[in-house]
């Protein structure tokens, strides 16, 4: 019994959609791990947010300056920032223009 | 005392990220995958029900996963622990306490199954099902007709996940589904190859990838879509919430946590097609045969292949290492949130906890009916409420918006923008809500006594559990109080 065109179609199809992601995620996530050892062994300290999620997360302290969460994700933007300051080489694609100006956030009264 | 204190703070990590996925992967595939995605596949319209499937797996099981891990993550505490940091203490731990029940419920009757599986790997290695004379119902009928072999296999079952706990995360489940999971996946493709081979095994691949798109406007079609993609994930179980917990500080969530698990997990789905339909239709085999499709089918036919019994060999192992890769994976959901709850150091937990899953499950080692019947509480009631109480937790309490700032993209490999927001408030939640809802519409009538069982025992374990914390948390804070220790 041969296979209908439209049966290989969605055979190649799942295996598109899956195995081709499935493997491309595997193989992205364990390079960056390497990548993340890597600079923290010469290092010490790596970026923790990429340019675009640490500008939602100041959007996000500057928003909600009562919340009970604000404590913690500014300190966590406060990290990153003085991380990104002291380090060479940051793990995310950061600008040296970008970087130079961030300022780290004060605790609002 | 320090020193204890100490100990308790230090939290164990994950000693690589390839450990984490791998356990992540091993908690998920299960012996489900092995059998029952292939046959759902091809009763519900074969490719129409890969596509359906394929996209509740992209709109709700991978943004859910994320969900659950940043929770794990972002709190570094078991099940009750990351409720109580969420909610404060009290009641609502109680939520945390139902979803460890569940899955210790869950536990006790999965964990005779892997006794099954390991008679039948033993017996793949003392060469049974190629000797003369064999009969694969005889011999099934045999084995669950005898309590010494149910509860025996139970046992030695309930020992081995107890032995590999007891070396902890990193040292224990890790160092061995580094193994176990990459040899499963590289068992079904030799089994696979084997069974692509087999003269007659297209009709096979035919049967579970023909699409028939009629059945893409079937509601049928996306349930079954969405109770695979739900359960075949353990969205909800609690698994990625207590392996999240592990995660190191510098590790992503979104591509491994949720991409990589719920895609990895259904790609193993999708190699079980390739490794089963085509043995099962090149030996006239009855596709819709459930469980018993390997116990009785798959057993009666690899005698009748060329080298059979090492093809017996090769799939009864993979099996096994999908089935015992969960048993470890959900019975470290309790035991790390007692561990975390109690003053007892990690040999002393496994030994509580496997001691009262084994207990727990010999019943279902003893019946088929019971286990059956434990299945239908759980996994149709169990589940889903567990799933909505932690998705529902990071929707309306945390709030997803916060979450996704904050934790889930920190360290992340890919960026997650703010449409995973209403998915995690909105969808999920609703989904859950319906799945619940429609078993309870069409299980009413067939089974009255089983459905209003299940709709009741869950109702008793919400309040139950709730009034438990409350209780205790009360009594806790009176001995405080009144000066007791």
């Amino acid at each position: 019994m041969a296979l209908s065109t439209a049966a290989w179609v969605v055979m190649i199809g799942s295996i598109v959609v899956l195995w081709v992601p499935a493997v491309w995620a595997l193989v992205r996530t364990l390079r960056d791990e390497g990548r993340k050892l890597e600079l923290l062994t010469e290092q010490g300290k790596i970026d923790t947010y990429s340019p675009q999620a640490l500008g939602e997360l100041r959007e996000w302290i500057e928003a909600h300056p009562d919340d009970a969460y604000e404590p913690e994700a500014r300190r966590r933007y406060n990290e990153c920032v003085e991380t990104l300051h002291d380090i060479e080489e940051p793990f995310y694609e950061w600008s040296n223009a970008a970087v130079e100006d961030l300022q780290k956030l004060d605790r609002s009264e | 005392m320090a020193s204890e204190n100490e100990a308790r703070t230090a939290r164990e990590e994950w000693g690589t990220r390839f450990g984490f996925l791998m356990a992540m992967l091993g908690g998920m595939v299960g012996s489900g995958n092995i059998w029952r995605m292939p046959y759902t596949t091809g009763q519900n319209g074969g490719g129409a029900f890969l596509l359906a499937y394929i996209i509740l797996l992209f709109v709700i099981a991978i943004p859910g996963l994320m969900a659950e891990t940043a929770l794990g993550s972002y709190t570094k505490q078991g099940v009750i622990g990351a409720f109580k940091k969420t909610y404060g203490r009290g009641w609502s731990e109680g939520f945390g306490l139902v979803v460890v029940v569940v899955t210790i419920a869950l536990t006790s009757y999965y964990l005779p199954v892997v006794g099954q599986v390991l008679y039948y790997v033993a017996h793949s290695f003392l060469l049974t099902f190629s000797q003369p004379g064999f009969e694969s119902v005889a011999f099934w009928n045999e084995f669950t007709a005898s309590p010494l072999l149910t509860i025996g296999t139970h046992t030695i079952a309930t020992v081995l996940v107890g032995g590999v706990l007891l070396f902890g995360i990193k040292r224990g489940i890790e160092r061995v589904v580094k193994w176990m999971i990459p040899l499963l996946v590289v068992t079904l493709i030799v089994v696979a190859v084997r069974g692509l081979t087999l003269p007659g095994a297209t009709a096979g691949l035919a049967f579970a990838l023909t699409p028939d798109w009629n059945y893409l406007v079937r509601g049928q079609t996306w349930i079954a879509a969405l109770g695979q993609a739900l359960f075949s994930t353990g969205l909800g179980w609690g698994i990625a919430l207590t392996f999240g917990s592990y995660l190191r500080q510098n590790d992503d969530i979104p591509l491994g946590a949720g991409i990589f698990t719920a895609i990895g997990n259904t790609s193993i789905g999708l190699l079980s097609i390739f490794a089963v339909f085509p043995v099962v239709f090149a030996f006239g085999l009855e596709p819709t045969a459930g469980a018993e499709l390997t116990f009785v089918s798959l057993v009666s036919v690899f005698p009748q292949m060329a080298g059979g019994p090492i093809w017996a060999i090769v799939f009864f192992v993979g099996f096994f290492f999908a089935a015992l890769s969960t048993g470890i994976v959900i019975t470290e959901i309790g035991v790390s949130t007692i561990i975390e709850e109690t003053r007892l150091d990690r040999s002393q937990t496994v030994l509580v906890v496997c001691t009262v899953v084994w207990l727990l499950g010999i019943p279902s080692a003893y019946s088929p009916a019971f286990l059956g019947t434990m299945d239908f509480m759980f996994g149709n009631w169990g589940l889903p409420l567990a799933t909505l109480l932690i998705i529902g937790t990071v929707g309306w309490k945390i709030g997803p918006e916060r979450l996704r700032v904050i934790e889930l993209n920190r360290n992340a490999d890919v960026y997650i923008g703010s449409w995973w927001n209403p998915v995690i408030k909105y969808v999920i939640p609703l989904v859950m809500v319906f799945i619940m809802v429609y078993y309870l519409l069409t299980n009413i009538a067939g089974s009255t006594m089983q459905t209003v069982g299940g709709v009741v025992l869950m109702t008793v374990l919400l309040v139950g559990a709730v009034l438990v914390m409350r209780v205790v948390r009360q009594r806790e804070t009176t001995n405080v109080a009144s000066g007791g220790d």
